[in-house]
Order: C-alpha cells, then sequence, then structure tokens
C-alpha cells in the first residue's frame, strides 16, 4: 500500500524528449511521464510544469490524448522566467508536472456536425490537441474548418503541418496575417475578415476558439452575425492559473475559476460574466 | 449540547495544562486600542474586553508563508511539506469562528488544500463572547453574531469571576476537564450567557447595514457599472492591506528558492491580495485587472456576491479590520453595501 501523504502540490518528473524551434520565439516540446503513463487529458485542458528554482507555470497541452504512449506536447513563446529557462533545457532534462487540469472542449457533442475552429496566434497550440483528436476520428466528423491569424508571416507556427492539413483535404484551411510582408501571398487582416469567406451551416456548425483576449468577442460576433447560436460557441480563456486547484484566486473570471470552471467555456454559460470576454 | 460554569481562578491550571502539548494563544493588548492573540505565559493579563484581534485567525490556520514541497533540482523529485502544529486559539469571537468556517468551506472542498486540512485539524478553537464592539464592526448586521458550529468550546463571560462554557466537540470537553471535575452550568448561569449575548448583540446592532444582508448579492448584481466604484477606487493605494487584515481572504502566490548550490530547494505560498497590481497580470504582461476600480470592485463582489454565490454566506463578515487598515479610508464593506443600497432605492 502507498502510505506516502497526498499533496495536490506535488509535481511528479517528466523527461524532455525532443525539442523543436517552431518560430523565432516558439518551441515545441515533448516530454514523457516518468511514470510510464499516457497523460489522460482531454483537448483543451493545461498542466502546470515546474523549471524547479525558476517556478511552475500553466501550459495548454498541444497533443492529442494518447491512450497508448506516455508522450505529449506542449508549445512554448519564450516571455517570461519560466518559459526561458524551459527554452535552455535540452532532451534527457527533468521537469516537475502537475495536472492535466480544467475543463475541455466537447468532442462528443461535436459528432455528427460541422466544427469551425478559430486560432489567434498561439491559439493553435491547444486547438491542435482538438483538431488531431477529430482527424483521429475524421469520419465522424461534418466539414472541418481551421481559421488561424496570425500578427506576422515570421510569427506563424506548425507551418508545413497547417499547409499538409490543407493538402490532405480533411480539414478546410483559411489562413490571414495583420501585417503581411513581401513574402506573403494570402489573405490580410485580422482573424474576423476570414468569417465571411467561408460558407457555414449555422444550426450545424460548432465552433472552438483560441486566441489573444482582444480576439474573442469579435469572432463570436462574427458567429453570431452567421447565426450560430452561443450554445454552439465554445472558447478557451487564458487567466493566471496558480495553483490549478481553484483555490488561489489569481484566474477568476468574475465568480468563475479559469483553473476549475475552464478554461473552456461554453459561451451561453460566460455571457453574462462582465470579466468574461 | 453540555454546558458547564467555570470559575477565573480554574484558568491557569487549564491554561499550564493545555500549554504542554499546546501552544496557547491567548488575546492581550498590545496597547491602547490595539489587541491580538499572543502567546500566553503564566501571569500574562488576558484582555478579557478585546474589541478585535488585530491580526486575523486566518494566520494560525493559513501562515503569511508556508512551505508547500521540497525539491531536488537534479533528480527532479518533490515531496509534501506538511506542518501542522498542535495549537489552541483561546478568544476567537463569533465573527471569527464563521471566517474559519468559510476558510474551511473553501479551502476543505473540491481538492482539499491538505496543508491547510490537516492544520485546521490539529487547531482547537475556544470561542469567546465578545464583550466591546470595535467602533469600525457591523458584525451583527451581517448575519455573523453567532457562530453554529466550528469551536470546540464558547467561553461566554457572566460574571466578574465566572464563564459558561459550552461544549462543541468531544476534544473541546476533554481539555476543559483536564482542569478537574466539571461543574453543569445551572438554568441561572445560562440565562447569563443569553443576557451576555442579547446585550452585545445589540450594541454591534448600533452600526450596520441599513438593509438585510442576505440581499447583497442582489444588490451588487445591479451595481457592476456603480460609479461607487471609481469614486472610492480613485485614492486607493493599492498596496493589499485590506486583503491580509481580512479573516476570510485566502488568496495565495506560490513561489520557491534553491539552495545556494542550486540543488535542493523549497516551494512555498504566500498571502497574496487581488487589491495588488500584479494580481491578474499574466505572461506578456497582458493585464486582466488593470485598474485600481477593476480590482477594487472585484473585491467587493468577492465578498458580496461570489462567495454568497457559492456557500450562502457572506465573504465578510463584519469585523472592520479593513476599515481600520487602509491608509486611504476607502476599505469600507459598510459604506460600500450601504452606498450601494441607498444609490439603488432612490433611483426609483
Amino acid at each position: 500500500m502507498n502510505t506516502k501523504p497526498f499533496s495536490p502540490y506535488v509535481p511528479r518528473p517528466v523527461t524532455l524528449v525532443e525539442k523543436t524551434k517552431l518560430s523565432d520565439f516558439v518551441t515545441r516540446f515533448t516530454f514523457e511521464q516518468d511514470n510510464g503513463k499516457p497523460l489522460a487529458h482531454k483537448p483543451g485542458q493545461f498542466v502546470n510544469l515546474s523549471v524547479y528554482g525558476i517556478g511552475e507555470a500553466p501550459f495548454s497541452i498541444s497533443s492529442p490524448p494518447r491512450r497508448t504512449h506516455n508522450t505529449f506536447e506542449i508549445a512554448v513563446r519564450k516571455i517570461g522566467a519560466v518559459t526561458g529557462a524551459l527554452h535552455a533545457l535540452e532532451p534527457g532534462a527533468k521537469v516537475g508536472l502537475r495536472g492535466p487540469y480544467g475543463s475541455s472542449f466537447p468532442v462528443m457533442k461535436f459528432v455528427g456536425k460541422d466544427v469551425l475552429i478559430v486560432a489567434g496566434g498561439l491559439g493553435y497550440i491547444p486547438l491542435r490537441s482538438l483538431l488531431f483528436y477529430q482527424l483521429r476520428h475524421r469520419d465522424e466528423f461534418g466539414r472541418m474548418v481551421l481559421m488561424v491569424g496570425t500578427r506576422e508571416p515570421k510569427e506563424r507556427i506548425f507551418v508545413d503541418e497547417i499547409a499538409d492539413l490543407a493538402k490532405s483535404g480533411d480539414v478546410e484551411v483559411l489562413e490571414t496575417v495583420d501585417m503581411p510582408d513581401n513574402t506573403w501571398k494570402g489573405n490580410v487582416g485580422v482573424i474576423t475578415t476570414l468569417l465571411p469567406k467561408a460558407e457555414l451551416d449555422p444550426g450545424n456548425t460548432y465552433v472552438a476558439m483560441v486566441g489573444p483576449p482582444i480576439m474573442y468577442r469579435f469572432v463570436i460576433a462574427e458567429c453570431r452575425k452567421k447565426g450560430i447560436a452561443s450554445d454552439q460557441i465554445f472558447v478557451s480563456l487564458e487567466r493566471k492559473m496558480k495553483c490549478g486547484l481553484g483555490k488561489c484566486g489569481h484566474c477568476q473570471i468574475n465568480e468563475l475559476n479559469a483553473c476549475i470552471d475552464g478554461p473552456v467555456f461554453c459561451y451561453t454559460d460566460i455571457e453574462a460574466y462582465q470579466e468574461a470576454i | 449540547m453540555t454546558t458547564y460554569t467555570v470559575y477565573k481562578e480554574q484558568l491557569p491550571r487549564l491554561f499550564e495544562k493545555w500549554s504542554e502539548a499546546h501552544a496557547l494563544y491567548v488575546p492581550a493588548r498590545l496597547r491602547e486600542g490595539f489587541y491580538d492573540l499572543v502567546p500566553w505565559k503564566p501571569g500574562l493579563e488576558i484582555a478579557w474586553d478585546f474589541d478585535v484581534a488585530y491580526n486575523s485567525p486566518k494566520r494560525f490556520l493559513l501562515p503569511p508563508r508556508e512551505t508547500l514541497i521540497t525539491f531536488n533540482r537534479k533528480t527532479c523529485e518533490a515531496a509534501p511539506v506538511f506542518e501542522a502544529p498542535a495549537q489552541i486559539l483561546f478568544g476567537v469571537h463569533p465573527y471569527d469562528v464563521k471566517a474559519i468556517n468559510q476558510l474551511d468551506q473553501l479551502l476543505e472542498t473540491g481538492a482539499p488544500d491538505q496543508n491547510y486540512v490537516r492544520r485546521r485539524a490539529a487547531t482547537v478553537i475556544m470561542a469567546f463572547e465578545p464583550l466591546t464592539v470595535s467602533p469600525s464592526a457591523f458584525w451583527a448586521t451581517v448575519g455573523a453574531a453567532t457562530a453554529a458550529h466550528g469551536y470546540d468550546l464558547y467561553w461566554t463571560k457572566i460574571g466578574p469571576a465566572s464563564f459558561t462554557v459550552e461544549v462543541g466537540s468531544q476534544r473541546g470537553e476533554e481539555l476543559l476537564a483536564m482542569g478537574g471535575p466539571l461543574l453543569p452550568a445551572t438554568a441561572g448561569d445560562k440565562e447569563g450567557a443569553r443576557r451576555a449575548k442579547a446585550r452585545i448583540v445589540f450594541k454591534a446592532r448600533r452600526s450596520g447595514l441599513r438593509y438585510n444582508w442576505e440581499e447583497t448579492p442582489r444588490l451588487l448584481a445591479k451595481c457592476w457599472d456603480s460609479p461607487l466604484w471609481r469614486r472610492y477606487s480613485q485614492m486607493c493605494l493599492a498596496c493589499g492591506s485590506c486583503n491580509l487584515v481580512c479573516p476570510t481572504c485566502y488568496c495565495f502566490d506560490i513561489r520557491e528558492e534553491a539552495d545556494d548550490q542550486l540543488e535542493e530547494g523549497i516551494r512555498y505560498r504566500e498571502w497574496d491580495g487581488c487589491m495588488l497590481e500584479s494580481f491578474a497580470k499574466v505572461a506578456g504582461n497582458h493585464n486582466f485587472r488593470p485598474k485600481a476600480q477593476d480590482r477594487y470592485r472585484h473585491r467587493y463582489f468577492r465578498k458580496g456576491k461570489y462567495i454568497y454565490d457559492k456557500i450562502g454566506e457572506l465573504g465578510c463578515v463584519g469585523c472592520g479590520r479593513c476599515v481600520r487598515a487602509c491608509t486611504a479610508g476607502i476599505a469600507n464593506p459598510l459604506k460600500v453595501f450601504n452606498e450601494l443600497w441607498e444609490e439603488t432605492t432612490h433611483e426609483h
């Protein structure tokens, strides 16, 4: 019998097995759980990662759930202390892990429906978990439309992967950048300019969106304009998740805790909360 | 529940006995008008008539800084740290008992906070009926005059040298019995306790909410855009003093430090405050509550609505500590709630 006292604050060790540069600032990290078990997460959930001596920070899981394998991926922008320390790690290094935490995209609801995935900036990272989970069960869903918006072409991430998706025919891909350079041949404008381009069946379409805080209001308005009901719209909201247990208070959205009530919310459930969108 | 009568002369012996196996804290005067629970030592004069303890009792259950884990940077192994000293808090006013009950409800449910759970289990609460009311307190009008549970013993001073002690737990009764044979309270003594309670509640009602406290969440629901938030918060220094002294504020930050060899380290939590500028700031410097007004409103919504919606009680127990701690004179739940009430009533 395991008599070691339990504390929800104790991370377990995971090992970095692969590190792939995605852009000047964003890197994909593949970890392996030392306990040999799959992470058993759901698309949209997050983990708290510890670089001991530096700190702990929350990261969305970027890989789809794997039932038989103990690896998982996150993709991280180098922007602070913990993310800086993560970027300095080399394969073989160990970090601490708590989670997975939080709510997830209700994939079962999407079965038989068209799904629109709206990814602003780094929002593609958590949505990738949903996207590839659905692709594994591609026959069970209707159309899959992916919209990707990035500030500048050089900030695009998973470029080859997204190009492959478009080629495969499994996913209809629409992309835009806010500020083009002379290499960019595609759409120009904020992500909301993509919505009128897609012909959607509003009664039959579910939307999953992740992006910078400013994005939600506008994309939701466009979706509503198209006739997509609030209860068909799912958003993942970033806040300062610290404890992951609904205790420390940092991630509150009015009375909701983004770490346990979210990060994924049905828009109907948060429409009335002033601090949400 | 059984009630006993205890005489003042029995106390030194009881305190002596209790302090053998517990850290015992009792109310004492720090200086004119300032009281706190301090470690008991023989001969210490107990401030029976303290109006409010300067520090809230949360510090005994959720210390300002508490180690959560130790870690090894090389192996990436981590282990929990639990500290739960046996302690007796003698002299906790009912509004503070209510505040502790609230912490119990919020920290021990969902994913129970094991550090809190253990500290709480090792803490004996001896409630004490107040004899004076702090000028800034309004507990009698926010449903916090009476604590129905959450104490091991409930002490009421019924005469110059006598108390009734109501038993709240078996642990409490056993501690009381350490002083020798127990004397069941007479009907007259119990009546004395009832009167003491009625007298102090009457006094405490002199200043308070001008409406039924249970209306607060409905009131706040109408007041998100009230000009009051700006009016008060423009003076806010964002110092977090109101958070620090509040018996129900429990938000914390998690930090860590490594030893000088960068091998071993500890991760600890520290009190944090939603009034501080960085509280909701994430990587990339996006701040979800950038303005003092946002943070000020959040705190009052938390006290008056969010907590209520969760547990059916106000997050403010009316102790008045924040009123006294605020150097800008703007932390005042009583004034805020009353003014909002007035605002919404006069609208029609």
